[in-house]
């Protein structure tokens, strides 16, 4: 194995891990806030690729510019789903709003195999390689890692300094003081979860110019997700990043390595060994 | 630990009951020879989904721990059976059988490793673990053909499928009735319940739990067997699909998980269903289930069976 | 008293739901069938199960076209054997399991008089072992996969070419033009594998080297390092077993890659008006075999595309060309044994020799087609052409491939 191509599959891969991310960050924050796994996640993320394909295939329009419509459009997805579904299975444990939200995530993969039939789908904008000292880097994925790497700021950004963000974080390390403190405990609630959700389309946003999708990739992503949060560390938002880009470069080596089919698997099996070894994950959260 | 002379009837309730079971047993026996060939094969899947929804139903609905990926062992199962029959051409009813001990052998060090784990965690990883086999299924080759699946001699006897399944069926469910009027049910159930409590009143909580999930790999490996040597034809999608798992998890929740008729009625009820819909409208078909599963967690969790506890149309006091 | 009965009543009730159902009105079926005028005896009913949702459902609705097609045009010439024509499908959500599941019930409940096949090599492995059982002979229109012909089954005859000579024009071509390296990755499915298979050892045998092979799982979504290691092996030839999905991602990320081979041979995909539109001029100069196609100089088949095109407003692709092809088979079966009887057909077909739309058909003694050669299309000009055999051939094959950055 030659160095050029080793670096060149770790860059490949840390492009591809921000977009994860980005999905990755957004159901660290739900758990982190509410104590649920959002097992439609990657349904979201889903959605908000079909978002943009639909766009780009009607309206020719910039997958870019279609986050614009994304991110709102998931947004109240999300809230709609905690206001109306989620808030009332609160305060039960957290096996009963897993089972509740993948009853959502076979809703939504089934009615989008309804309407959008299980073709695959992708938006070839962007395509090809730029070469970069021999290397040939992505063009898809440098700017997919672009807008990924902006967005996870911005909402780092709005946890950090906005008046709903440190209400949130509030609510992630004690909901009880933050009721005591006066925290609107119920709206951050829906905020998170539209927020999550936003973030999550987001990723299937810029995701759709990568790969191809169809209505049934949310499982595979959900579960990638989950072990990316559980590598990085289970409610710590800088987990999310540093598991993602462990996980996008174990992915693209593995391929390599050994062949693409084993990479798949190996993602699984390191989600139970750091379940089992180290349940803190890399930057040791709390369980 | 359970004196079978304690199953005899003693009241005049009890021996109606009997009753009507040894009816519904015969109606069953002669199934096969009175019906089509087509509406047999309805009642042979049936009994093959009840039997795996029973199965989930004693790691998860009695102990509490949900597994999202119980297909896993209905694949392993599946596998072995058929790699016994076609490699050494082993007669079927002995490999079903050593397909349902290699899927509960290999579950003891798997119960160790991933019963660990609590609620949402161990759901998740048993999601993993099915992902995870359908991928060594595909991938190791020389041993399971891949992708390509593995073909069996077509002997196709729908009677013997039928029994075999209405067997396994028949045996799950009173070993989970076992379990549900025994002591060993009871420490179950207080595990599920409130685990942390359940070790400090000193139950080896370990050893029960290992061992239910061993008794809830079992079945699957079993009808695994069957199914392959009923369909003459495997490949991993086809034994490790996630449909499976979701099927046994919605029947048990619908008919009343952590009952021992819960996961008939769910069995019947939604095969049902799923019959009539996918004639008509197979995307459909998930979706509805999707929207029961909703409905269920929010108004019904424990399904049609607390439904009808509730109701007073089913005494409290009985351990079904 | 009473409570006690009702709840001993329900607790029955619940069980014996069970017997009703089965006792129930079966349910109609969802697809395909039309009424037909009935004439003397009534209507043939031909039965099939098709993918129409599942991963199979794109080249699944092409076949039931190609049925429907043939069924239309056969009963507005007086039908079969004076018969009209009429079919009885079901959707098998592209799963084995349900295909076998809705043979049964065609055979033993709907009760039709004939099948004929459905698609992909896995669903029509299960399906077949039920029509094996009840010895309907079934024309298999839409698989090639050679596991299909290999256990000793009487009752299955295929109309494709077979898995095994998909990549012959692919070999052909790289050998005339002294390519060295062959690169050979397969969807792991019983068909891809099959196809590559063969053409390793067909590519060994005309002296070329195998230099990389590799499986990977159908829902691949990178096979970027994959790629990635055949670009350092320097391939001449990348041939791949795909079907369509995985055919489009690996010349999008050949494009990522900034890298071509001097020539790739993909299956399936590039057969499929959906592999233009999805990459547009990227997709230009990438060979795929093909059953069939529309300009093949072959008797009936001008007739055939040009009627089709006419209809849907499309050329036909090779899916739709074989369900046609396959009915006609079995109408030319069923004449000439003259009645409807599904030994006496069954026999016909094992020792026919006779075209069809589709082409050639004979088989051997296990059911493979034998007398249907395979052709390679190439995209010129954002066209399918008929590249290979020189004989049947409407262009040139246009080789090498050139980079990325000198396409105008």
């Amino acid at each position: 194995m030659e160095i050029s191509t080793l670096v060149q599959l770790l860059i490949g891969g840390l492009l591809l891990g921000a977009v994860y991310a980005l999905a990755a960050a957004g159901l660290n924050l739900i758990f982190g806030v509410m104590r649920v796994v959002n097992f439609a996640h990657g349904d979201l993320m889903m959605l908000g690729a079909y978002v943009a394909f639909w766009l780009y295939t009607l309206a020719g329009l910039n997958p870019l510019v279609s986050l614009l419509a994304t991110v709102p459009l998931l947004f109240l997805l999300g809230w709609g789903l905690q206001r109306w579904l989620v808030d009332r299975v609160v305060g039960q444990p957290p096996l009963m709003s897993l089972i509740l939200l993948w009853g959502v995530s076979l809703v939504i993969i089934n009615a989008a195999l309804f309407l959008w039939t299980s073709n695959s789908r992708s938006v070839p904008a962007f395509s090809g390689g730029i070469e970069l000292g021999g290397l040939s880097i992505s063009r898809s994925r440098g700017i997919a890692f672009v807008a990924a790497i902006a967005i996870t700021g911005a909402v780092w950004l709005f946890l950090q300094r906005s008046r709903w963000g440190k209400a949130i974080r509030a609510t992630a390390q004690s909901s009880e003081m933050a009721l005591v403190c006066g925290i609107d405990v119920a709206r951050v609630r829906h905020i998170t979860f539209g927020l999550a959700a936003a973030m999550a389309g987001a990723a299937g946003n810029l995701i759709v110019f990568i790969f191809a999708v169809s209505p049934v990739v949310g499982p595979t992503f959900m579960l990638k997700s989950f072990a990316i949060i559980v590598i990085g560390g289970l409610g710590s938002f800088q987990g999310a990043l540093v598991g993602a880009l462990v996980v996008g470069v174990i992915e693209s080596f593995s391929a390599y390595v050994l062949n693409s089919q084993v990479s798949e698997a190996i993602v699984y099996f390191a989600l139970i060994l750091f379940l089992l070894a180290r349940p803190n994950g890399l930057l040791g959260a709390r369980l | 630990m359970i004196a079978v002379s304690s199953l005899r009837p003693t009241t005049t309730r009890g021996a109606i009951g009997l009753a009507v079971g040894v009816a519904i047993l015969a109606a069953l026996a002669v199934v096969p020879f009175v019906l089509p060939s087509y509406r047999t094969a309805l009642f042979v899947l049936t009994f093959m989904y009840i039997t795996l929804a029973s199965s989930w139903n004693i790691i998860s609905g009695y102990t509490g721990y949900v597994s999202f990926g119980h297909a896993a062992f209905f694949g392993l199962g599946a596998y072995s059976a058929a790699l016994l029959m076609i490699r050494l051409s082993v007669h079927w009813i002995l490999a079903c059988i050593a397909g349902g001990l290699l899927a509960a052998v290999v579950a003891v060090p798997l119960g160790f490793i991933l019963l660990r784990l609590r609620g949402p965690y161990f759901a998740i990883s048993m999601l993993g673990l099915s992902a995870a086999l359908q991928i060594v299924a595909s991938s190791w080759t020389p041993m399971t053909r891949g992708g390509s699946g593995l073909s069996l001699p077509p002997t196709l006897n729908l009677v013997e499928s039928y029994f075999a399944m209405a067997l396994s069926m028949l045996v799950v469910l009173f070993v989970s009735y076992l379990i549900i009027t025994s002591r060993y049910g009871l420490r179950l159930i207080a595990i599920r319940e409130d685990e942390g409590a359940a070790e400090s009143m000193g139950i080896n909580t370990t050893a029960h739990k290992v061992s239910a999930f061993v008794i809830s790999a079992f079945f699957p490996g079993l009808v695994g067997g069957v199914y392959a040597w009923y369909l003459a034809y495997i490949d991993p999608t086809s034994v490790f699909r996630p449909i499976l798992s979701i099927d046994m998890i919605i029947m048990s929740m619908f008919g009343g998980a952590g009952t021992v008729f819960g996961p008939v009625i769910g069995g019947v009820v939604l095969t049902a269903i799923a019959e009539a819909f996918w004639a008509r409208l197979p995307e459909l078909h998930q979706a509805v289930f999707g929207v029961l599963v909703i409905i269920i967690v929010l108004f019904m969790p424990g399904g049609v069976m607390n439904l009808l506890r509730t109701r007073g149309l089913l005494p409290r006091n009985w351990r079904i | 008293m009473s409570r006690r009965i009702s709840s001993l009543g329900t607790t029955a009730a619940l069980l014996l739901v069970l017997i009703v159902t089965a006792c129930a009105r079966p349910a109609t079926p969802a697809t395909g069938s039309q009424p037909a005028p009935v004439t003397q005896a009534g209507p043939i009913r031909i039965g099939a199960s098709i993918s129409l949702t599942g991963q199979y459902a794109r080249t699944g609705r092409e076949l039931l076209n190609g049925y429907q097609f043939w069924m239309e045009q056969a009963n507005a010439k007086g039908g079969v054997l004076n018969r009209q024509v009429q079919f009885v499908t079901y959707d098998d959500e592209s799963d084995p399991e349900t295909a076998a599941k809705l043979y049964e019930k065609l055979i033993s409940e709907d009760k039709v008089d004939v099948i004929i096949g459905p698609y992909s090599t896995a669903v029509t492995l299960a399906a077949s072992t039920v029509t094996e059982k009840h010895r309907y002979p079934m024309i298999v229109s839409g698989a090639s996969g050679t596991d299909i012909w290999a256990r000793g089954y009487k009752y299955v005859f295929g109309t494709y070419t077979m898995a095994p000579f998909y990549m012959d024009g692919a070999i052909d071509i790289a050998k005339k033009n002294g390519y060295r390296t062959v690169a050979l990755i397969n969807e792991n499915g019983a068909f891809s594998k099959d196809v590559v298979a063969a053409a390793e050892k067909k590519a060994k045998e005309a002296g070329l080297d195998v230099i990389y092979t590799e499986e990977y799982t159908k829902d691949v979504r990178d096979l970027t390092p994959t790629l990635t290691k055949i670009r350092a092996a320097n391939a001449d030839v990348l041939i791949a077993g795909t079907y369509g999905d995985d055919a489009t991602l690996i010349v999008r990320q050949l494009k990522d890659l900034n890298w071509t081979p001097k020539l790739v041979a993909l299956t399936i995909g590039p057969a499929l008006p959906d592999f233009t539109e999805a990459l547009g001029t990227d997709a230009e100069y990438v060979f795929g075999a093909t059953q069939w196609e529309p300009n093949i100089k072959a008797p009936g088949v001008s007739e055939f595309a040009t009627a089709y095109n006419a209809k849907f407003g499309h050329m036909p692709g090779y899916h739709a060309a074989g369900g046609y092809g396959s009915a006609q088979l079995l109408q030319q079966g069923l004449e000439k044994v003259g009645s409807v009887d599904n030994q006496k057909l069954r026999d016909a077909l094992a020792s026919m020799n006779t075209t069809t739309a589709f082409g050639a058909f004979k088989v051997d003694d296990t059911g493979s087609q034998t007398a249907k050669p395979s052709y390679l299309i190439q995209i010129l000009g954002g066209e399918r052409k008929l590249v290979w055999p020189d004989a049947a051939a409407e262009s040139a094959a246009s080789i090498p491939m050139p980079g990325w950055n000198q396409r105008s």
